[in-house]
């Protein structure tokens, strides 16, 4: 009997999966810049991919039209791309804020109606406000989706202004 | 020894079961039994056993399939839809598709493709829409040109191309999209589009590739769809490229992202040479803006200026008779009249939504366009206490107005005079001042549809709806009433041809048993994300084969005497209520059994209540709410020793009326 009990607790240590875990881990957490007083940590919460981005110039003064570089897989069409903000600090909503990327009557970017399955790179501007970034740490959760909701990026984001 | 095997044995069984179960997890969605099946991201290496034959629409994008040869798709002959994007395709092997006759769409986007075999495409009778984009193609040749004879569509984006010339026996006659979005071409030769002269009314797409000449003439002799040199650095080398030619629409915006130069009167003047119907310049800088910049746009029927950093069109701008319509979306003026509407007098369509600045309607702006039919002014910031007769005069032809999402207004009694023949009325997210007990949408005739979803109504005003007969359509959404309360006299008596009524948010707690009477013709109900319990349902009780919505309220049971008015609707919504799974609502939940056709959210149809059940789906619930078998032995025990009490009584009593005897 001992040896069944052996034999059972080996099998369920190392049976793959089985054993109710949760599954893949999560995306490594990635810097997208660290410079003049301030700090950007971010973490893709999509379940299937990774993606990559990085800011130029960033600092506490935060400058409007900020470059960015950003290289992603794309899931889905888009044609139609929104942008949802949600900003907190110590766990009290500060903002949060929706912003259409792609419309079919407005296409603001060159990569607005690229296809699914699509690599993209993107080196330019983001057409955001300039801002002072108080002292603190904030968390942010960027989400970019579809006319039908479906999710294209998901970033767990941490801003640290010191 | 022996039970150590058995054992280990056993834990192999049970370990294979376990994969078993695993891959079940991984198995692919059926989205329509026997047709259509979803296997994205499994990362599979053939097609699953599991698939059945019948399958006819096949979304497998992200798997992996290094090489794809004939047996790989073989026993799905009835394919007519086949998703291939990202599955690292490197190898399309002679006859891939020789037994898919049926095949019309294939995507192949994202793979890297090293070699399609000369046959690769053949099989399919009617092979429509082929998607190659991002493939890794530099060089059309690369396509095999048998059996593309069908082709309507071909999707080159995101490729490494800089001639768009086909080979000679490239078949072009039924091509209707030709898409060539993000390649390298720069240049665009006679010869190159003398390839397309058998495929009539092309679309064809240069969107990305930096065109920076055309021969003369290139564009000659064949009429197009439309033509799209989004992004171009300097239009100028368009413009005089696509002399003598024919397109009904040519987009020719920019990007926040790309360089451009500004446009200069003298440039458009190419527009003269060049017959179009519809022309975009969206997100454009113009040098100089003056009422002979538009000389040249004389034919046109559609302008889409969206972005362009103007604050006001020219006066006296002559000859433009036939624009129908006109979209200035996302710009700077301070005051409607800045547009100067007269210059437009055929106008149909009007699209003025998203201004940078607060838009002032000023007075009689619009007045010239009688025959305006829609106008969108949406997203305006637009502020005004007493709207909006004076601001809309004259525009009797009205069937569509957009007001949405802008400051307070104040309505009047009558308030759309002017636009007696509007049919649709959207008002969404723009706080309206409405003192009872006036009517502001009085003798709107033809209005259909109204969208007046938080406006912060007073819905104490009975007569706020008055005067609209023809009513379908009222979206109501977001707006509160007193007490959170229906009651039996209320705003919604007024418009009894309503069909679709949504009460959505509206923080409602109960609806009087009345309140809909008047409403006879409704077939969608939508009362979702409420508080409502269930003796508001009664108010649907003279309703038949409707939608009723009625999701996030808090509803917990439903007596049996409610069943009958659920029965006899056609579809019924109860997802996210917190349901009561006890034997005191055994009635409902066998209804509901009974009638799960008829029931759409079932899947967050839960209980929330034995806390054993908490969670558990409507349709999983077992209950057994008859007495049970230890019930009715002590029942029986019980009156067996009633019965023995009862003759001992008896007896004792007969023993003593008897005992002098």
């Amino acid at each position: 009997m001992e040896g069944f009990t052996a034999v059972l607790l080996i099998w369920t240590l190392i049976a793959p999966g089985s054993s109710g875990g949760s599954g893949r881990e999560a995306w490594p957490t990635h810097l997208a810049c660290r410079e003049g007083g301030l700090e950007v940590l971010y973490q893709s919460c999509d379940p299937l991919q990774d993606f990559g981005l990085s800011m130029d110039q960033c600092s506490k003064q935060l400058k409007s039209n900020l470059n960015i570089r950003f290289g992603i897989i794309l899931r889905e069409d888009i044609k139609e791309l929104f942008l949802d903000i949600a900003l907190t600090a110590k766990g009290s909503s500060i903002l949060n804020y929706s912003y259409p990327i792609c419309e079919e009557d407005q296409p603001k970017f060159s990569f607005c109606g690229r296809r699914k399955g699509e690599q993209i790179y993107y080196a330019g501007p983001v057409n955001n406000l300039g801002v002072d970034i108080p002292k603190g740490e904030y968390q942010v959760l960027l989400e970019l989706y579809t006319e039908s909701r479906a999710t294209v990026a998901c970033a767990n984001a941490t801003i640290i202004s010191f | 020894m022996a039970p150590d095997v058995s054992c280990f044995l056993l834990a192999l069984l049970c370990s294979a079961s376990c994969e078993v179960i695993t891959s079940l997890d991984q198995m692919c969605i059926e989205k329509e039994a026997n047709k259509t099946y979803n296997c994205e991201n499994l990362g599979l290496r053939e097609i699953p056993d599991t698939l059945p034959n019948t399958t006819e629409i096949l979304e497998f994008s992200f798997n992996f399939l290094p090489t794809i040869q004939n047996r790989t798709f073989s026993r799905l002959i009835n394919l007519t839809f086949l998703d291939l994007t990202r599955c690292q395709i490197n190898w399309i092997h002679e006859n891939t598709f020789q037994s898919h006759s049926q095949l019309s769409t294939l995507v192949l986007t994202g793979n890297p493709l090293i070699f399609m075999a000369e046959t690769a495409l053949n099989g399919p009778k009617i092979l429509k829409h082929l998607f190659l984009i991002q493939t890794g193609i530099s060089n059309l040749e690369f396509i095999p040109v048998h059996n593309l004879e069908n082709l309507e569509s071909l999707y080159l984006g995101s490729n490494q191309i800089s001639s768009i010339k086909f080979p000679k026996d490239f078949p072009t006659q039924n091509l209707k999209v030709l898409d060539f979005q993000n390649n390298a071409i720069h240049y665009l030769s006679r010869e190159d589009m003398n390839s397309l002269e058998q495929a009539t009314n092309l679309s064809l797409n240069f969107k990305g590739n930096d065109i920076k000449g055309i021969e003369p003439g290139a564009f000659n002799s064949t009429v197009y769809q439309s033509l799209n040199f989004g992004g171009t650095f300097n239009l100028s080398v368009i413009f005089s490229g696509l002399q003598n030619s024919t397109t009904q629409s040519l987009w020719l915006g920019s990007f926040e992202d790309t360089n451009d130069q500004d446009i200069s009167s003298s440039m458009l003047k190419g527009l003269c040479e060049m017959s179009v119907e519809s022309i975009n310049l969206q997100k454009h800088h113009f040098s100089d803006f003056t009422s002979s910049t538009f000389q040249c746009f004389t034919r046109l029927r559609e302008l889409d200026l969206t972005a362009t950093h103007l604050d006001g069109l020219p006066p006296g701008i002559e000859g433009m008779n036939v624009l129908k319509k006109l979209v200035l979306n996302v710009n700077n003026f301070d005051q409607l009249c800045q547009i100067n509407a007269a210059n437009f007098p055929s106008l149909t369509h009007l699209y003025i939504k998203g201004n940078r600045k607060r838009l002032h309607l000023g007075a009689g702006c619009l007045e010239k366009l009688e025959n305006l039919q829609k106008l969108d002014l949406s997203h305006n910031d637009i502020e005004a206490s007493d709207c909006c007769n004076l601001q809309l005069k004259n525009l009797s032809r009205l069937q569509s107005l957009n007001l949405s999402y802008n400051e307070p207004l104040g309505l009047q009694s009558q308030a759309f005079k002017e636009c007696p023949r509007l049919e649709i009325l959207d008002l969404a997210f723009t706080q309206l001042h409405v003192n009872a007990p006036r009517s502001p949408f009085q003798n709107l005739h033809f209005l259909k549809v109204l969208n007046l979803s938080h406006c912060f109504l007073d819905t104490s005003n009975q007569g706020l709806l008055a005067g609209l007969p023809d009513l379908r359509h009222l979206d109501f959404r977001g707006n509160h009433f007193q007490d959170g309360t229906i009651p039996k006299t209320n705003l919604l008596q007024t418009v009894g041809t309503l069909e679709i009524l949504i009460l959505s948010s509206c923080d409602l707690l109960s609806i009087d048993q009345q309140a809909f009477h008047s409403l006879g013709k409704m077939s969608h109900v939508d009362l979702s994300h409420n508080s409502l319990t269930w003796d508001s349902i009664d108010s649907l009780s003279h309703l038949k084969g409707t939608y009723l919505n009625l999701a996030a309220n808090s509803i917990r049971v439903i007596p049996p005497h409610l069943l009958p008015v659920l029965s006899q609707q056609s579809t019924i919504n109860l997802s996210q209520n917190p349901l009561d799974c006890t034997c005191s609502n055994v009635r409902f939940l066998t209804w509901y059994k009974e009638n799960l056709q008829k029931l759409e959210g079932s899947e967050g149809t839960v209980c929330a209540n034995p806390p054993s059940l908490r969670g558990v789906k409507l349709s999983d619930v077992e209950l057994s709410c008859g007495m049970t078998a230890v019930g009715i032995f002590f029942l029986i025990v019980f009156l067996f020793l009633l019965i023995i009490l009862f003759i001992f009584v008896v007896r004792y009593l007969l023993r003593r009326r008897y005992q002098h005897i």
